[in-house]
């Protein structure tokens, strides 16, 4: 016999569970709904990104070559080891394999992983070798998190020579990355640091490429979805000549200082250098921050550009300056004449000639040949501070020449206008006297001291020096309405210098020579007089040239640091440099030296 | 009788509900396919079909043997499933920190898939002795006791999803046995007291979870990955699909556990909303069929077997479903029927096979 249970209870209570149960699936198919028609885009997106990965392919900057097309500046493949930190399950096992498979120590690595900037995977070998990336590719599988990127890697064949000039390359900074020239550059890229990479950097980039690829979860390729070819950048040539330019680092060897030469006609500079220097391959793989610092902080300051950069007292080479703008100025004739006793009382002061015994009776012409200092004393009291800065700055003195290289200092020619607003001292008189003879406050680079060479030799124009070259369109400079006279004067004066003055040293075998010695004190006399040897102390010695004295084709300007007189440590650096540029292969009896080098040619 | 299969029985087989659940089995073996192509598990697929065909066995045998004859014996079996629940907590292996499987032959077994049967049954059988037309807390007490038993012991494990599914199966008999209103209320209240008390017993991976949970973003590759990278999988898949054994996040391994607890988003990422929507249909048919048996049932044994196996089930499908969706924590909760896995899908279609029985037999004598 079946009894039936009384089910109304459970079965009124069951339509509420039933209930339930089709609400909570309702509301899941709502849900669903909302992720997947009306978010679907935004979800898509996200996937789209998780599953691609983009990889910079970056374009090799444009060569830089010299006027012959020599190759100064290159690009070269290489191989960076990259480790993306997000894809390892366990980082610490990863960098042990990876230290172990590369031969290296686990805290290059760690140290590299700690400076990395976030979601950019760091290098951990810059410029691997070939065995290492064979190495690596070998264990693809067992270290997914490892990648081998193939970047040019810019190369400097000619190491310290012209480094300053041609520049360097490195990442680019935070701050660079706000400025407007920069803009479009993301992190990471590579820019030009210094020197023409700087100057012409947008132009000789290129365009980088890129590879969209598929990847797992764990970061391992896949498949290849999307490629676009880097553009190369193309390349720039310099007016830089590289066999002079090596010549001149050789005449250079040893000494600090700066030399530059150039063109009086055009303004093309055919050689730069400055020393010490540094090798610009040294930051291509990016400087240890321990290097940049002893760069940086050496007090020979190595990663100064003294040709540009190096404001120097310009001794007796501003006779130049003086001698053009007295003739000008009608303070003097050619044939003015002083007696020089060795000395010139004024003011109170006793200023000395560089010849103690005197010079006796002098002209302009012996003035300059033998620098006569007495006599640009007298030249410097007619015409006056306000005459001398006025034709010192029509010159180019005083203001950067507008080379195309960044950070240019401008020097100083002092005025009493300009003594009473900064140093708010009046000017005094003996003052005058001083700048005169290119010391006191005046203050000039190699690069206008050239350029002031240049004037004389290209018959009274300014030219606008530059590196790199610019087609058919010649800029000859502005002429500065000096009279041929005048201009005719210096350049015998000039002459004399070589042919039988202070810069005989600079002579050439058929080749005349015009220039100008000069020492720029680095401390009073009376202090060096007490210490002559210490080298700190001694003036820094100048030679400015030009050649061949009717037809220029070369002007140059030579500074040693600590050199002493012009005479003796400049113009034989001048000479050894013009003679390569002659092609001259033997040197004026009694240099045995001098003619051991052009020897070498 | 024991054996009671004639063909009056058979006759009254729910066939609907059995062709939706088997039809979501197959569905699971080639959903683990999709999953699982690429990769070392390349054959796991091949193993569910096995495992299904396991189960259909064994939801034969529930079915076979009479629901009052089980309930009967339910006291046993509950032994046996406490028993074996203790082996676990005392030899089984340490996995992943936790202690789960027990090896039979040359299976793994996990005791707390089969506590779901067992606790069902026992529930039923508890429940259905009260003759009273209204039960208060101090009836409920012996039922959640014993089943506060299982759940700690699972919990133990740790196995917090497991354990938690436990709990609806008591709530929902307790329901229907006519518990009060009020005494319903208190028990709720009870529960989330409960659970916050158990906050600091947590281990801090659980913590984790909920806190990334909250706030995936803090986490993005560790345990919120696994929300972030689901619903990317599901709102990526959009209306139609990315089409079977295409879905981006479920084929470069971006989805964790896609062929376990994460079934259900390689599903969505690949069949699309429409997929998504046929299978909840499904879902929503099998519970419906098991409910309805709840309400056809010829004795309160019956409806009550029926409804703890449907809350059970009910509660694992959402909470699972939920949390593909990203709607609620990451916890380590097989989708029955979809999710690899030899003891899921073997306990599934025993609950199945149980309710099976309880139909067939609401005429019978």
């Amino acid at each position: 016999m079946r009894i039936y249970e009384d089910l109304r209870t459970v079965q009124t209570r069951l339509a509420v569970l039933q209930t339930l149960v089709v609400a909570a699936l309702a509301v899941l198919l709502l849900v669903f709904f909302r992720l997947q028609v009306v978010r679907a885009r935004y979800f898509r997106h996200l996937a789209e990104s998780n599953r691609t990965r983009v990889v910079r392919l970056a374009a090799p900057r444009g060569a830089l070559l010299d006027r012959s097309g020599r190759v100064l500046v290159g690009s070269r493949p290489s191989f960076n080891v990259l480790l993306t930190p997000e894809h390892a399950e366990d980082l610490d096992s990863v960098v042990t394999r990876l230290a172990r498979t590369l031969g290296t120590g686990e805290a290059a690595i760690r140290e590299s992983l700690a400076r990395r900037t976030p979601y950019r995977p760091p290098v951990v070998r810059a410029d691997a070798s070939l065995a290492d990336v064979a190495v690596l590719e070998a264990r693809r599988l067992e270290l997914p998190e490892v990648s081998v990127q193939v970047v040019p890697l810019r190369s400097y064949p000619l190491a310290e020579a012209a480094a300053h000039a041609l520049g360097h390359v490195g990442e680019i900074t935070e701050r660079q990355l706000g400025l407007k020239e920069n803009q479009g550059l993301s992190q990471g890229s590579l820019i030009g640091q210094d020197g023409v990479e700087a100057r012409y950097n947008r132009q000789l980039m290129g365009r980088d490429g890129y590879r969209s690829v598929v990847v797992n979860s764990r970061g391992l390729e896949v498949a290849e979805a999307e490629r676009q070819a880097p553009e190369d950048g193309p390349s720039l040539t310099l007016s830089l000549d590289a066999s002079l330019q090596v010549a001149m680092e050789r005449a250079f060897a040893g000494r600090a200082g700066a030399a530059v030469a150039l063109d009086p006609r055009t303004g093309e500079i055919l050689a730069m250098t400055s020393t010490p220097a540094y090798d610009p391959n040294e930051f291509t793989t990016g400087l240890e921050p321990e290097r940049w610092a002893h760069l940086a902080n050496d007090p020979s300051t190595p990663l100064m550009n003294r040709v540009i950069q190096g404001q120097y007292a310009p001794g007796s080479t501003f006779k130049i300056v003086m001698a053009t703008a007295a003739l000008e100025e009608g303070v003097i004739t050619p044939d003015t004449r002083i007696y020089c006793p060795g000395y010139l009382a004024v003011y109170n002061t006793v200023f000395r000639c560089n010849e103690a015994l005197g010079h006796g009776v002098v002209d302009l012409r012996k003035a300059l040949a033998h620098s006569c200092n007495v006599y640009f004393y007298q030249v410097g009291i007619r015409l006056e501070i306000g005459r001398i800065a006025a034709w010192a700055k029509r010159l180019g003195l005083g203001a950067p020449t507008g080379v195309d290289l960044p950070a240019e200092a401008g020097g100083l020619i002092p005025s009493p206008e300009w003594k009473l607003r900064v140093q708010r001292v009046p000017w005094y008189a003996g003052e005058t006297v001083s700048v005169a003879v290119g010391q006191g406050q005046v203050t000039v680079t190699p690069l206008q001291l050239a350029r002031l060479a240049a004037v004389i030799a290209s018959g009274g124009r300014l030219i606008h020096p530059h590196l790199a070259r610019r087609g058919s369109a010649v800029a000859a400079g502005e002429p500065l309405g000096i009279r041929p006279e005048t201009i005719a004067v210096l350049k015998e004066g000039l002459r004399a210098v070589v042919a039988e003055g202070t810069g005989w040293r600079a002579r050439l075998r058929g080749i005349e020579v015009g220039g100008k010695t000069g020492s720029a004190q680095v401390v009073g006399r009376a202090r060096l007089e007490q210490s002559p040897t210490e080298d700190e102390l001694r003036p820094h010695a100048w030679f400015l040239a030009f050649a061949p004295v009717e037809q220029p084709t070369i002007a140059i300007a030579v500074l040693v640091e600590h050199g002493g007189s012009g005479s003796a440590s400049a113009a034989p650096v001048a000479r050894e440099i013009l003679a390569h540029y002659f092609r001259l292969a033997s040197a004026p009896a009694g240099e045995a030296r001098l003619a051991e080098a052009g020897a070498e040619e | 009788m024991l054996v009671g299969i004639d063909r009056r029985l058979l006759f009254n087989v729910d066939w609907v509900l059995l062709g939706a659940s088997l039809a979501l089995s197959l569905l699971g073996v080639a959903m683990i396919y999709s999953a699982t192509q690429y990769g070392r598990h390349g054959e796991l697929y091949l193993k569910q079909l096995a495992l299904v065909a396991v189960g259909a066995l064994a939801l034969v045998l529930a079915a076979t043997f009479d629901y009052r004859r089980l309930a009967d014996r339910s006291a046993i079996l509950y032994v046996l499933t406490v028993v074996a629940l203790l082996a676990v907590l005392r030899f089984a292996p340490l996995v992943a920190g936790t202690r789960r499987w027990i090896l039979v032959g040359s299976f793994q077994f996990q005791p707390s898939e089969l506590a779901k049967i067992a606790a069902a049954l026992f529930l039923a059988k508890l429940f259905s002795e009260y003759r009273q037309e209204t039960l208060g807390l101090r009836e409920a007490a012996l039922p959640g006791a014993a089943t506060g038993l299982l759940v700690l012991l699972i919990a133990r494990q740790p196995d917090l999803g497991t354990a938690a599914c436990l709990v609806p199966p008591f709530l929902a008999v307790a329901f229907l046995a006519g518990l009060r209103m009020r005494a319903v209320l208190g028990l709720a209240a009870g529960l989330a007291v409960a659970a916050t008390l158990t906050w600091p017993f947590l281990r801090d991976y659980q913590k984790t979870r909920i806190y990334t949970f909250l706030d995936p973003s803090l986490d993005p590759r560790g345990a919120g990955y696994q929300k972030i990278q689901s619903q990317i999988a599901v709102g990526s898949g959009g209306l139609l699909g990315k089409g079977y054994a295409e879905g981006s996040q479920a084929q470069l391994g971006y989805l964790p556990a896609r062929h376990t607890d994460f079934i259900f988003s390689v599903l969505a990422e690949e069949l699309g909303f429409v997929g998504v929507a046929v299978v909840l249909g499904l879902y929503l048919l099998v519970l419906w069929r098991m409910l309805e048996t709840a309400h056809l049932a010829r004795d309160r044994l019956g409806a009550f077997i029926a409804a703890a196996i449907v809350a059970g089930f009910a509660f694992q499908v959402v909470y699972n479903v939920g949390m593909v969706a990203g709607l609620v924590p990451v916890k380590g909760l097989p989708l029955p029927f979809l999710s690899y896995g030899g003891s899921s899908i073997l306990s599934s279609l025993l609950g199945v096979g149980l309710i099976l029985n309880v139909r067939m037999r609401r005429f019978a004598n």
